[in-house]
This record gives structure tokens, sequence and C-alpha cells, in this order.
């Protein structure tokens, strides 16, 4: 193993080093759905640290509860047991005060609006929050200046995801929580959006957590890449990325990247 | 200068030959109508079918002419009842359906109420309301309602429904109240639904008022159907049949032309 381009930390345990300000803070976290005999154990005793202001791609098998995760950060699901923190306060507490931003596998745009208007929407409801961007200078942002009127069914996938990453920015959240939003998309589109928000990233400050089932998008993307085993979902591993930024699609073929991709591999071979 | 005037004398040309390439796509259907009138009169004129049985175009035209005043003296109380039956049958069941869908309770409870109201065939119904209300407009207007009502209602119903998991997914993150869901989502999913049915319910309410005039009235479409009918004034009796198609065929066009002004947006889901 290159130990190089790895640098392995204890699964359950926080990497974050005591002088950076934790974004989200999971704590011994068990997900149970259903009672009784039909109970399925989708999360058990999840512990894990994302540093303010970092990238962390989250991979795993088919029922590792990687969404389910994500989802709990969210204030999605109810969690069964454990604690989680955004921002040092409550997940409800945290969507209420607009604190996070959800991007969705789908784009879930409202059909009837405009792209600008999707843009608008969360503007528009459950108070509308205290701080808000340009709609406009986020469609620029997102590369799609010129088609802010245009409604979703006249827009590409990749373009409606756009729209969607754009609507998430527009509360200017801390947090943005990413549910495999490129996992509809041909493989080129998704590389093109892997480069874009790597630069949405860099230039906005925000913290992504990102959720994918691609081996190169995780590693190509996250700072950190959190690994879950399934059956239950528990962390296998939080590894570090040494890889350095602004990445380039062709940083994918360097050996380095390999090295990080197949060691991802392995993990989830053992999961 | 030479340009405009050779625009200006270009123009009445290109409408000429706006108005051929719009019809060019029309000609099948004026061909066929043109012929079918024609075989109509060749039949009628060759078998020397009496007029009594069966008339030709050029007697219903006739009548047209002779009896127009007479058509459209009966034409106006019948489409009153249509338009109000139309309106009063309409908005009952949106408001029902708006009911149902935030009550699960009221929804077990009058839903099969209402599918059993619409399984009771419009003509055994007409005689009991003009038993109870006489003769006047109301008994009319009410089966004309009353028709228009049950597709309404399960269209509106299922266009309220028709949200995703996903998009309510997403005006919880954003901490939507229940209000701002129904107003900004579910009305606007609905409306694809509800035109569907406006569109049915735009010939049907004809239809219930036609019906509901034949039980006993001394006016309207439907009451000189009847009377033509046993005077034997059959050129009047088509002349009426074709003013009662022309009245739905006008409805149902104003209702489609408010729904394309209102829903510029696609839908695959709806039929």
């Amino acid at each position: 193993m290159a130990a190089t381009a790895l640098a392995k930390a204890p699964p359950r345990k926080a990497s974050a080093q005591a002088t950076e300000n934790i974004a989200v803070s999971v704590r011994g976290v068990d997900v149970v759905f259903g009672e009784g005999d039909k109970a399925v154990t989708a999360l058990s005793g999840v512990s894990v640290d994302i540093p303010d202001g970092s990238l962390v791609t989250m991979i795993g098998p088919s029922g590792c509860g990687k969404s389910t995760l994500l989802r709990a950060i969210a204030d999605l699901i109810p969690i069964s047991a454990g604690d989680i923190t955004v921002l040092e306060r409550s997940p409800g507490r945290a969507r209420r005060d607009r604190n996070f931003s959800f991007v969705f596998q789908d784009a879930t745009l409202l059909p009837w609006r405009s792209a600008i208007d999707n843009v608008r929407l969360p503007l528009e409801v459950g108070g509308g929050g205290t701080v808000h961007a340009e709609p406009a200078e986020l469609l620029e942002l997102v590369g799609l200046k010129g088609r802010e009127n245009a409604l979703p069914g006249e827009l590409s996938g990749g373009m409606r995801q756009r729209v969607a990453i754009a609507r998430a920015l527009v509360t200017k959240p801390k947090i943005l929580l990413m549910d495999e939003p490129f996992g509809a998309l041909d493989e080129i589109t998704r590389d093109k959006l892997n480069e874009e928000l790597l630069r949405i990233w860099q230039e906005t400050g925000t913290t992504i957590m990102f959720v994918t089932h691609s081996i190169p998008e995780a590693a190509f993307l996250g700072q950190n890449v959190l690994v879950l085993a399934s059956h239950p979902g528990r962390v296998k591993e939080f590894m570090k990325v040494n890889l350095p930024y602004p990445r380039k699609l062709a940083d994918r073929d360097t050996m380095a990247f390999v090295e990080i991709t197949a060691h991802l591999r392995r993990l989830l071979e053992e999961c | 200068m030479a340009d405009l005037a050779h625009r200006a004398s270009a123009m009445p040309n290109q409408g000429f030959f706006r108005l051929l390439d719009g019809l060019r796509g029309k000609w099948p259907a004026i061909a066929a109508v043109v012929g079918l009138v024609a075989f109509w009169q060749f039949i009628v004129t060759g078998f020397a079918v009496p007029t009594y049985m069966a008339p030709g175009p050029l007697d219903v035209l006739k009548a047209f002419r002779e009896d127009g005043a007479t058509l459209l003296a009966n034409l106006w109380p019948t489409m009153f009842e249509a338009l109000l039956g139309f309106v009063f049958g309409n908005l009952v069941a949106i408001l029902l359906a708006i009911w149902f869908v935030h009550s699960r309770t009221a929804e077990r409870a009058f839903y099969p109420i209402a599918v059993f109201v619409n399984t009771i065939p419009i003509i055994a119904v007409a005689p009991i309301l003009v038993l109870i209300f006489g003769n006047g407009l109301a008994p009319k207007i009410i089966i004309a309602a009353l028709i228009c009502f049950f597709p309404t209602l399960v269209n509106m119903v299922r266009g309220l429904k028709a949200v995703t998991p996903a998009t309510l997914d997403l005006m919880r993150v954003l901490s939507a109240s229940p209000s701002e869901i129904f107003w900004k989502v579910r009305i606007q999913s609905s409306l694809p639904f509800l035109f569907a049915a406006l569109k049915i319910a735009s010939t049907t309410c004809v239809i219930g008022a036609i019906v509901a005039e034949w039980i006993g009235s001394s006016f309207g479409l439907g009451a000189l159907i009847i009377e033509a009918t046993y005077n034997f004034r059959s050129p009047l009796l088509y002349a009426t049949v074709f003013t009662a198609a022309l009245l739905a065929v006008t409805l149902f066009s104003l209702v489609s032309v408010v729904e394309s002004r209102l829903i510029r947006w696609k839908t695959s889901d709806v039929h």
C-alpha cells in the first residue's frame, strides 16, 4: 500500500484535529426501521466528525445506509439512538435555521417553474431565511447563464441537476448534503459536473457531504472518503485522500489516484 | 427603401401562403366533412327519402335560416344551465377533493357515497329532481352539475396526490409549512389532471342540461328536440342537435384555451 497517498484513520473515530471546527458530528448513531420481528437495522453505532469546510464523500455497498446517514443528518428520518449535531445544533434546529441544503438524486425541480424561479423557491417557503445569494448569479456560477427562463422540461438531465445545485446554494448554506446527485447522469456529464462541483466548493467554502456509489467519483472529489460497510450499516474507514487541489480530471490517470481507488475497491470487497 | 417596398408588397402574399400552410395540415379533415355531407345529400335525394324521416343537409340549412330565432331563444337557457352546472359541479368536486386530500377520514366516509351517486343513471335522477325542484332552471343546473362532478372529483384527488416523495422531502428540508406545500406544489401539480376532467365536463354538462330539459320543460334545446320530434319537424330537430353540439364544442375549446395558457409545462403521467 502506498503510504504517501493514503493516510489511514482508525475506524469509528473522528479524524479531525482539535484545532478544526466540526460542522457535523455523528455520535454512536443507530437507525432502525420498523418494529419487532420486522425491524431492520440500517445504521449501527456510526460515529464520524465532518470538519468545517471539508468535502467528504461517502461510499459503500448497497444497503450500507450511506443515504440513510445523510437523511438522518438532514432531519428527514429520525435516529433510534446516539446523537447528531449540525453546527452544534440539533438537525431539526439546523434545518429551520437553513444551515444546510440537500441535493437529491433527482433534480426535483417544480416543472411549472422556470430555472430561476426554481432557484428562488427556498426563499419563498419556510420563512425564506435571513441571507440569500442572487439567483441569477448562482445560475451563472453553475454555467446556466442565458437559460434563466427555461422550464425544466426544456433542460437536459445535467442542466436540471445544475439548477438543483444553484437552488441548494441560494440560502448560502454552511453545509451541502448531496445524495448521489450525479448518479442518473451519463459519464461525460458527470465528469464535467464533478470538476464544477470542486470549483464551486473552493469558491464558496461550503462543507460538502457527498454520497456516491462510484469509486472514482468518491476519490476524485473527497478530501476524505467515509467508507461504510453493510448489514448493519457501520463505518469501515474514514480515509484521507492525499491529493492536492485543484484537481483536474486528468489527475485520475495518475498512479497516486489509481492507488487510492484500488485501496477503496479492496475495502468495499471486504464489506 | 426598395427593401421596404418589397416587404410591403410581399406581406399579403405571405399571409395568403401562411393560410394555405395552415390549411395544408387540415385538408383531410375538411375533405372528409365535405365528402360526408355531399354523400348524405346524395343518399337523401337519390333514394327520395322523405324529409320527416331523414332531412338532407340543404333542408337542415333551411331550418337554420327559418327557425334561427327559435334556435337562439332556446340556446340561451340551455347554455345558462350548462355553464352554471359546469361551475357548481366542478367547484364542489374541487373543494371536496381538497378536503379528501387533507382528511383521510373524510375521504373514507364520502368517497363511497360519491361513487354510488355516480353509478345512478343521470336519466333516472332527472325525474326525481324535477319532482323536488319543479320545472324551473334549478333541476337542470343540478343535473348538469351532477354529471360534471364525478370525473373532476376523481381526477382532482389524483392530481393533488401526484406529488413525488422526493418533492415532499425537498419541501421538508426547506421547512415549508403544509399550506405552502399545498399552494406551491399540490395545486400546481393537480392542474393537468383538473383540466383533463374539465374538458370532459365541458361537453357532458351540455348533455346534462339537455337530458334535464327532456323531463318536462317548455324551454331549451332539450325541449325543442322533443317538440321537433313529436311534430315530425326533422330539419329543425337536426338543426337543434347541431346547435347543441356547437355549444359543447365551444365550451371544450374555451377550456382548452385556458388550459394552454395556464399549463405551459409538459407532464408525462396524465392521460
